[in-house]
């Protein structure tokens, strides 16, 4: 579906601080939703967590346990914030050569990790649908 | 009448005053509370005119005696060599010397084009693929280096030869206090100045983010195991940082190619007159991998083209590492740095090209190695200390005398010679040691002169 | 009045190289064999190699595309491009001067160290502090050598627990990153909305982890902190440091000092207040000024004058110091070019010069806010200091257009932009610091351009879209140049090859 300009597909889960949440089985991959990219602009660089590294699902206050890694357009940094708790199993190393695909294809190429989710059941509640995330990106 | 600076003379300043509604200047200040008003006029010297300035900075700089009035044998850390008459023509105009950080690229090409070719030289000099456009000096950059190596290996030593300048040293302390590194010392051959391998290999454990050298070091020796030390380095997960004087380089290897990943340095000599040490210019390069160009500190300008694709153009890159975007996370807090030295730099390098700048090392070098020949003759005297090929600076050592360098010193300066700098206060253990320093600034007769000084001094009159 | 820069679609100098070209002469051939191995020279060096002609015209043609202080006007926001008088440049070139080595005998060099401890009681005098050390290269450096200084004091006092550093969140980027290089936890404190720092969110903020404050007075936003004296108690009861971050210092010459404000530590830029040139980055000097309490803390040397002996000489003797944090003495060449301008200004100058400067920048927020697409989003019923920062959102609202693009634009007009997108509490800003240098002219020629801006973005935006044009180039690709970076000559050939 679309909200305004921004793409928001149905069947991921969201965040709002901006990331989605595909479920694989017990393994969840990650990345930034559309309006996040558009915020950014043009991606010049992606700072990837490492392999093995556990994360926390993120919180109104935000530590370094919870980030990912980090995205970078040419004047700002952005920290990404990990939506669910786990451990980093997989991360999309495309994007060492291609940061741009953040731009063209936040949902699919752009993908930024796959977690396994530590506490899936519990923390999904904390995240939202598509409907949801729509809206609000209307109050944005 | 109005000042020569400032445009707006009271008059005009008092017909804006209307334009904005404000009764008097006084108003645009009456949100200062009156506790921390100052009531008083500022305690300065009272307005000079032009004239009057010239005069007056003229007469307390007359109690200078510049180097170029005596023979000066000054060298260590920052060292005298002719600054062709071009460079300062170029520099001084106002368009870049007026200019400030190219934040707006389109309007700035000259300064980008200029660090670029800078960038591009200073590589090329130190065997290393990325330069960054300068730090503020070789010490602080010798500190940031060490800060980088830490970043880099997530380690907490660092590791420097016992030779080290001790200035350096200070400063380097200084940097690593601020994360916490610990500085160890390693020591070195008291015969020939070369690294003690043996202890290096010792202290490099896991916890090792760098190993420093410097090549020429301190005392003007070549460490001729350059190799050797990479591999231990490497062999441990840790950096090999190599600092330098890039005259030598005119002659010797770049320390990119015996294996260093991050060279430092003074660029003072490349067009820049000593100027009582500063300004200085802080070098400072490192491999083209991408987990060191990720922590590299200072400013950085990158080759691109116009949005059409159509035209060649430079602008400043990577600033997400920069403290403007990153703010406490930056690589370093550098701003302001010594961009105007730098492109002096890059026009001394251009002016003497591959061939000058051999030529000028060279006769540094042989400089030096004529006047150590010539002072090992006189009775007494020991000149180097240490059995190991030279570059421009030596050490001149009298213990067998009954004279102190300081002494000597006095005595040299009363004939119009400005000697060596004593090294008892950095390095006891050397004994009565002064550092010496040869550029093409000197001639033969200038070494003979010193040495028939140095003889008379010795021979009994002082 | 039109503007067009010089444009040349200059190589690279390299490109320009011809074998057997040089560009100088050396006196006379080497003679003494220097006994060096051979697997320590090098084999090849590959510099450009070009007359000197050709040098001269390249870096000509160079410096022809490049926008200065002495080209037009150049507000950028707390960098206080003012002018540069010549006759500094003229005394920082005496040989007396430029030619002097700092390991000479002290008999030989008593006119620089007479400079340096005059110098020192001058920015000692302006800013209300004791003791000030010369040595830092810039004002990054200075922060830093401030924060050792602080870490210092507090060892002093075995008091180990503090390890914050708070900064507001409008400070300069160089403050939180000076703080962390020195190993402090940095936090922020906001502004309210009166742009000025929340006090009661610093009482919250302030512990005893609190080793400093980081401020800057008047603050980014050019407004004059005027709660000054209770953040200096709140602070200071709570056992830190207040440190001064003398960027915006030419707002307040003559007026007040940081050190009656209540300041512990106060630095300099001698780049921006004193008219030393910013030389396209540096070099600059950042002398840092303390209290009497903390003098013993700062770097070594200082310069002292012996009565007795009538000499000035470099005390050493100094157990307390944080040793050195620069090789040698600091950047002299700038001490002498800003100690000339202490002595052209005086006392009552340097007064006149904050006068000018705040009227200038009064001037442009008065003049501004008449203009559409441009307000203030704090206070604006008092006055602003030496610079005032505008947001352009409106503008973006109206048109798409935001302060990015006005920047672009207005270089097509002869101005360099403003400082914009900081600082990060203002959206869209623009940050005008125009200086005492400017003329009445000048500025409503500056608020013209912005009002025309305005109306070409509304009826013409094509034309503030492909701005700048009147620049040596246009738009350049930024993001392309940091997605692959192409950082030297030698990269830069072997892509070509590709």
């Amino acid at each position: 579906m679309k909200e305004g300009n921004y793409d928001v597909p149905d069947g991921l889960y969201y965040s709002r601080e901006h990331e989605w949440v595909k479920l694989e089985g017990k393994l969840a991959r990650v990345g930034v939703t559309d309006y996040a990219q558009n915020k950014l602009g043009d991606v010049v660089y992606v700072e990837l967590p490492e392999v093995g590294k556990q994360v926390k699902q993120v919180t109104e206050q935000k530590t370094k346990e919870m980030e990912l890694g980090a995205v970078e357009s040419i004047k700002a940094v952005s920290a990404v914030y990990s939506p669910l708790s786990g451990t980093i199993k997989e991360t999309n190393a495309a994007l060492q050569e291609r940061p741009e695909l953040i731009n063209t294809s936040p949902y699919n190429e752009g993908w930024i990790c796959v977690l396994d989710a530590s506490a899936l059941e519990a923390e999904l509640k904390q995240l939202i649908d598509a409907k949801a995330y729509a809206e609000y990106l209307k109050k944005l | 009448m109005g000042h020569p600076y400032i445009p707006n003379t009271r008059e005009i300043r008092e017909q804006m005053l209307r334009e904005i509604g404000a009764a008097n200047i006084d108003e645009l200040f009456a949100d200062i509370p009156p506790q921390i008003r100052l009531k008083r006029k500022l305690k300065l010297p009272p307005a000079m005119s032009e004239l009057e300035v010239k005069r007056h900075v003229q007469a307390i700089l007359a109690k200078n005696t510049p180097f170029t009035q005596m023979l000066s044998f000054l060298g260590g850390g920052v060292w005298p060599h002719h600054v062709p008459a071009h460079i300062r023509s170029l520099v001084q105009r106002s368009e870049f010397l007026t200019s400030y950080t190219p934040y707006q690229p389109e309007a700035s090409q000259g300064m980008l084009q200029a660090l670029f070719e800078y960038q591009s030289m200073i590589a090329e000099l130190v065997g290393l693929e990325v330069a960054n456009s300068s730090m503020y000096d070789w010490s602080t950059a010798l500190g940031e280096a060490a800060l980088m190596c830490a970043r880099v290996t997530r380690r907490q030593k660092f590791i420097v030869p016992e030779l080290i300048a001790k200035d350096r040293l200070s400063v380097l302390r200084n940097y690593a206090s601020g994360p916490g590194l610990e500085v160890v010392e390693v020591g070195y051959d008291h015969r020939t100045g070369q690294l003690d391998l043996k202890q290096l290999r010792a202290e490099l454990g896991g916890d090792v983010a760098g190993v420093y050298i410097e090549n020429p070091s301190y005392l003007g020796f070549l460490e001729t195991q350059g190799d050797e030390i990479a591999a231990a380095a490497h062999k441990t997960g840790a950096l090999f940082v190599v600092g330098v004087n890039p005259i030598s380089l005119g002659l010797f290897k770049g320390p990119g190619e015996y294996g260093a990943d991050i060279v430092v340095g003074e660029g003072q000599p490349l067009g820049n007159p000593v100027s009582f040490g500063g300004p200085s210019l802080g070098i400072f390069a490192c491999r083209d991998e991408s987990k060191l160009l990720r922590q590299l500190p200072g400013r950085l300008i990158g080759a691109t083209t116009t949005l059409d694709g159509k035209a060649r153009g430079y602008c400043m890159v990577l600033q997400t590492r920069e403290q403007h975007i990153r703010r406490e996370r930056a690589t370093s807090s550098i701003c302001t740095n010594a961009a105007l030295c730098a492109v002096s730099a890059a026009i001394y390098l251009a002016s003497l090209g591959p061939r000058g700048l051999r030529d000028l090392a060279e006769l540094c070098a042989s400089n030096a190695s004529y006047a150590m020949k010539k002072l090992n003759t006189i009775k007494g005297l020991r000149a180097p200390i240490f059995d190991a090929p030279h570059f421009n600076e030596f050490t001149l050592n009298c213990d067998d005398t009954h004279v102190s360098i300081q002494k000597l010193n006095a005595g040299l300066l009363k004939r119009g010679i400005q000697g060596g700098k004593p090294l008892r206060a950095e390095f006891p253990e050397l004994g009565k040691t002064a550092l010496l320093c040869t550029t093409e600034l000197h001639s033969r007769d200038d070494i003979d002169r010193l040495a028939s000084a140095l003889k008379e001094l010795l021979g009994g009159k002082g | 009045m039109s503007y067009q820069q010089a444009r040349w679609a200059e190589p690279l100098i390299f490109e320009l190289s011809k074998p057997g070209r040089v560009g100088w002469t050396l006196p006379e051939k080497p003679r003494e064999r220097i006994n060096v191995p051979k697997e320590l020279l090098r084999e090849k060096l590959e510099l450009p190699e070009l007359s000197e002609p050709e040098v001269v015209r390249h870096y000509t043609r160079l410096s022809q595309m490049n926008y200065s202080v002495d080209s037009g006007f150049y507000p950028l926001g707390s960098c206080t491009m003012k002018y540069n008088p010549k006759v500094c440049e003229e005394l920082a070139a005496l040989e007396a001067a430029s030619y002097i080595h700092p390991h000479q005998a002290e008999e030989t060099v008593q006119g620089a160290l007479e400079l340096i401890y005059r110098l020192e009681r001058c920015l000692a005098e302006i800013a209300g502090v004791a003791r000030v050390s010369l040595q830092p290269s810039a004002g990054a450096h200075g922060e830093f050598v401030a924060m050792l200084v602080t870490r210092a004091y507090h060892k002093s006092k075995r008091d180990d627990k503090r390890n914050q550093v708070i900064v507001p969140d409008s400070a300069h980027g160089t403050n939180p990153a000076s703080a962390a290089m020195a190993g402090y936890e940095v936090v922020t404190v906001p502004s309210n909305a009166r742009g000025r720092v929340d006090l009661n969110a610093l009482k919250a903020t302030v512990s005893e982890r609190t080793a400093a404050l980081m401020l800057t007075n008047p603050n980014t936003l050019g407004l004059f902190e005027d709660q000054i004296i209770d953040i200096a108690g709140v602070v200071h009861d709570a056992g830190g440091l207040l440190f001064y971050d003398g960027a915006n210092l030419n707002g307040i010459l003559g007026k007040t000092r940081p050190g009656d404000m209540g300041f512990d530590i106060v630095h300099f830029n001698l780049h921006k207040t004193f008219a030393t040139p910013h030389g396209g980055g540096g070099p600059g000097a950042g002398p840092v000024g303390v209290q009497r309490e903390l003098e013993k803390f700062l770097p070594v040397p200082l310069v002292e004058y012996d009565k007795k002996k009538g000499r000035y000489y470099f005390d050493y003797d100094r157990p307390h110091s944080i040793g050195k944090i620069k090789g040698f003495y600091g950047n002299f060449g700038v001490l002498v070019k800003a100690y000339a301008y202490l002595l052209l200004m005086g006392g009552e100058g340097l007064s006149e010069v904050t006068e000018a400067a705040v009227l200038n920048a009064n001037y442009i927020m008065r003049k501004l806010l008449g203009v559409e697409g441009y307000e203030l989003k704090f206070d604006a019923s008092g006055p602003c200091k030496h610079e005032v920062v505008f947001s352009a959102e409106p503008l973006k609202r109206m048109t798409g257009i935001g302060a990015h693009f006005v920047a672009k634009r207005l270089l097509d007009f002869g101005t360099h932009a403003p400082t914009y997108y900081f600082p990060p509490i203002v959206p869209e800003a623009l940050m005008i610091e125009p200086t005492e240098s400017e003329s009445k002219e000048e500025l409503d020629r500056f608020v013209d351009a912005l009002r025309t801006i305005f109306e070409e973005a509304r009826s013409d935006p094509d034309k503030v879209y492909s701005a700048p044009t009147a620049t040596a180039i246009g738009r350049l690709d930024e993001v392309k140049a940091s997605r692959q970076p192409i950082l030297s000559w030698r990269a830069y050939r072997e892509l070509a090859k590709e």
